[in-house]
């Protein structure tokens, strides 16, 4: 085992009556005046959440990206086929069966009220979800779950409400806030079969974020290559 | 590995007619009777041959209501000479053991915990109360009758919902019964229970809310004039009973829970829980290299962000808040980069049991090499203004002395005992993940002042820059194809997924433990029989441990050193409560 001894030499006579120690420290909170600011100034300059960022949930709608299997698991679970811009949630509970806290999902479905003749007779439709955000810890195991891809986190962090009760989001709202969000950054982060992208970047590449993000690495933000030796050059 | 051997084990039997020598994953344990433990500990500890002479763990494990006898004591003991762990059983009888603290001084605060969840009364043992838990509070919560959401008993009306009432439906309905919750008087009678004889006039309290505490601890000093007679510290303020959560939640589940134990170096935690759980299953030498690698380098990431924000609190508490401002900015950079491979910043939740849940993000590797590039400039930079500071030097100079014994004793670990001089550190002992593959020192110091556990902290964050280096250098190898997360031959037979339902983790029992920036981070897994929720997960936290040492260290010395001796043990009240 390779061990290191620590350990420094007393303070000598010189750097005692001269204050050598003092010197040195103020000459690097010197150099340190003379570098530029690296804070962000907050509500003037808003950094956008990286691509994996693990925010608010939402709902996705059928958009035409479904992942192959998206109709054989529909079928499994009788529900009734979606159309375009219906939820892609099935009601199957796997989100809840894989959450950490699961009483914060209140997910129900409940059989169509058609005639006996009807194409969608004995199917059924998700009436209730929804999702108690003070209790969740934005593990994202919840995400990983999901067969058909529909639930996903987005990139809203600002959760503060006057009421707990603002914080259970129904099923409307989390649709509404996945539409909002795929609107937005599909595809940096999903493919056209909405799984993760292979090459998601570390962090987003337009321009005026990269501009906001160098700040903290003193205008020289290191380009980002790949990582592995076969991976391709973006 | 760091266990003993069977055969060495197997000739305690033949000394011993009442042991009795078994072993389960890699490790050997020694059943003896009630009455003869502390014998065979005493030989255990004091025989040139054995030399286990550091405490690492003690605890119980439930056998349900109906076994009998019910309760079992487990001990955990490692030998710095010979570099071996081994496992003590015993049976509770009567809800009774001998206490281990004439042995080890550091089973004084485990038996109390013991005591405080379980109901084992420890024989002998100088002021026995309740650890986490107020004085007047009458369950034991981790016994298996105790439900996990424990027993509403106390009306406590929301304030939140207070215009609404009772009429709010669904979701938002909260319940107004709470369970027990301790009043001002339960918590003199605490503070009266902790600290039995006064020496002196004045006790001093510290905490539980102070900046200087660092968390939620509270500190109870007997003060002579400016020194300290006498010290207690009551924590429990952050307890949240993760271990009886573990034992009605899945295994991958679990591991959210484990990043809000020690929240500073989140990764860490669930580093030790996946390594215990993988080597549970069977699967750890299975685990894909690339997933291996990954999170050594990984770990190694969050140990520096860890020392990072203890240099900078560490500094602003002796008053020089400069540090606190540019260790913060190297730590914005690491955070940075966690929330582009992860998600998250702080609760990271990126291990899996069988790898990890992702594989990094284009760039990635390119962003981490430029930050540790960097970094051993800022280290310059914090030293120049610290290290041989004279103010700095008298406030930490030969204060606080930890010794070599105190680190047996008390079952120190991680950099705290590496101050003191004793070269424990799991990485070289136990080399998991990566560890056995990358080239490091362990940096170990002298007098075992503050100072040097200072100086060893800042050599630490050194060694681990290098050692993401040669990650880094060893990940650029692997093809983008290579596999981040186990993939069994029978998916039949073994079911593992990254959301972790339907896993089933076999019966069995194993302890695993990791080097946490804490200490040694210990997960002791007990299976009865194969089930998708463990029987019982004890956590062995490193900062629980190395904050006792602070009641005997501080004996002696004015009440200003207690700011630099906390800062320097640097506990994380997540951990030492969990």
């Amino acid at each position: 085992m390779s061990v290191k001894k620590v350990g420094v030499k007393p303070q000598t006579l010189i750097e005692k009556i001269f204050f050598l120690d003092f010197m040195k420290g103020l000459s690097t909170t010197i150099k340190h005046l003379f570098k530029r600011t690296i804070t962000v100034t907050f509500p003037y300059e808003v950094l956008q959440p990286t691509i994996r960022f693990r925010g608010v949930h939402g709902l996705r709608n059928v958009d035409g990206t479904e992942s192959d299997d998206f109709m054989s698991w529909v079928k499994k679970l009788k529900i009734k086929p979606p159309e375009m811009g219906e939820t892609r949630c099935i009601a199957c509970k796997f989100c809840q069966a894989a959450c950490p806290v699961p009483e914060l999902f209140t997910i129900k479905a409940e059989k169509l009220n058609v005639p006996e003749d009807h194409p969608h007779h004995g199917l059924k439709v998700l009436a209730v979800f929804d999702m108690d955000l003070s209790k969740c810890m934005f593990c994202g195991l919840c995400t990983q779950a999901c067969p058909t891809d529909c639930i996903i986190h987005t990139d809203i962090y600002d959760l503060s409400a006057y009421t707990r009760r603002n914080w259970v989001l129904n099923k409307e709202m989390l649709s509404q806030i996945a539409d909002d969000f795929v609107s937005r950054r599909r595809d940096e982060k999903f493919d056209e079969k909405s799984k993760w992208r292979e090459d998601q970047p570390l962090w987003p590449q337009d321009e005026e974020d990269l501009r906001v993000r160098a700040k903290l690495w003193d205008g020289n933000i290191p380009k980002l290559g790949p990582n592995y030796f076969d991976q391709q050059e973006k | 590995m760091s266990w003993i051997s069977l055969d060495k084990a197997k000739k305690l039997e033949e000394q011993f007619a009442y042991a009795k020598v078994g072993n389960s994953n890699e490790y050997v344990y020694v059943e003896v009777p009630k009455e003869n433990l502390i014998e065979f500990l005493t030989f255990l500890k004091e025989s040139p041959d054995y030399q286990f002479k550091m405490f690492i763990d003690l605890t119980i494990v439930d056998h349900d209501v109906k076994s009998d006898p019910r309760f079992q004591g487990v001990i955990i003991l490692f030998s710095p000479e010979f570099k071996e762990r081994i496992i003590v059983k015993t049976w509770a009888t009567n809800e009774e053991l001998p206490t281990l603290t004439t042995l080890w001084s550091g089973a004084k605060w485990a038996e109390r915990e013991a005591y405080d969840m379980f109901g084992i009364r420890f024989e002998g043992h100088e002021n026995l109360v309740r650890m986490f838990m107020w004085e007047t509070y009458p369950y034991y919560p981790l016994r298996k009758d105790f439900p996990l959401k424990g027993y509403e008993e106390v009306e406590l009306p929301s304030l939140n919902e207070v215009e609404r009432g009772d009429q709010l439906e669904g979701m938002f309905n909260y319940s107004r019964m709470h369970t027990a919750i301790p009043t001002l008087e339960d918590l003199e009678i605490t503070q009266k229970a902790r600290m039995p004889k006064k020496s002196s006039q004045i006790v001093l309290n510290w905490g539980p809310l102070h900046p200087g505490t660092h968390g939620t601890i509270w500190f109870l000093f007997d003060l002579d004039g400016e020194y300290v007679q006498q010290c207690d510290i009551i924590i429990g303020q952050l307890h949240r009973g993760v271990e009886k959560i573990a034992e009605n939640i899945g295994y991958q589940q679990f591991i959210p829970y484990t990043d809000r134990m020690d929240y500073i170096a989140a990764i860490n935690e669930n580093h030790a829980y996946v390594i215990a759980a993988e080597k549970l299953m069977g699967i750890y030498d299975r685990v894909p290299e690339k997933a291996k690698w990954i999170r050594t380098m990984m770990a190694e990431l969050s140990r520096i962000n860890s020392h990072l924000l203890w240099l900078g609190t560490y500094a602003l508490d002796l008053g020089a808040l400069t540090m606190f401002l540019y260790t913060f900015r190297e730590r914005e950079k690491i955070m940075d980069i966690y929330e582009g491979i992860t998600g998250a910043r702080f609760t990271i939740n990126y291990f899996r049991i069988g790898g990890v849940f992702a594989d990094l993000p284009y760039g990635a590797l390119d962003a981490i090499e430029a930050f540790i590039k960097d970094f051993p400039q800022r280290i310059n930079d914090y030293e120049r203004l610290l290290t041989r500071n004279r103010i700095w030097l008298s406030r930490n100079k030969d204060v606080c002395i930890i010794t070599e014994e105190d680190v047996y004793d008390y079952g120190l670990t991680g950099a705290v005992a590496r101050a003191s001089g004793v070269p424990y550190d799991l990485r070289k002992i136990d080399k998991y993940d990566a560890y056995g593959e990358v080239e490091f020192d362990v940096p170990v110091g002298e007098k075992g002042d503050s100072y040097d556990r200072y100086l060893v902290r800042m050599e630490e964050m050194r060694q681990s820059a290098r050692i993401v280096q040669q990650c880094i250098e060893r990940l650029r190898k692997f093809s983008k194809n290579d596999p981040y997360f186990f993939q069994p031959e029978d998916p039949k037979k073994l079911k593992i997924s990254i959301d972790g339902r339907g896993m089933k983790l076999p019966e069995g029992e194993v302890y695993a433990s990791t080097d946490n920036p804490r200490g040694e981070l210990g997960f002791y897994i007990f299976n009865k029989k194969a089930s998708i929720k463990p029987y019982r997960v004890r956590i062995r936290s490193g900062a629980f441990y190395n904050l006792q040492v602070f009641t005997k260290a501080i004996i002696g010395r004015p009440i200003a050193d207690a700011i630099t001796l906390l800062s320097t043990l640097d506990p994380v009240v997540g951990e030492t409560d969990r």
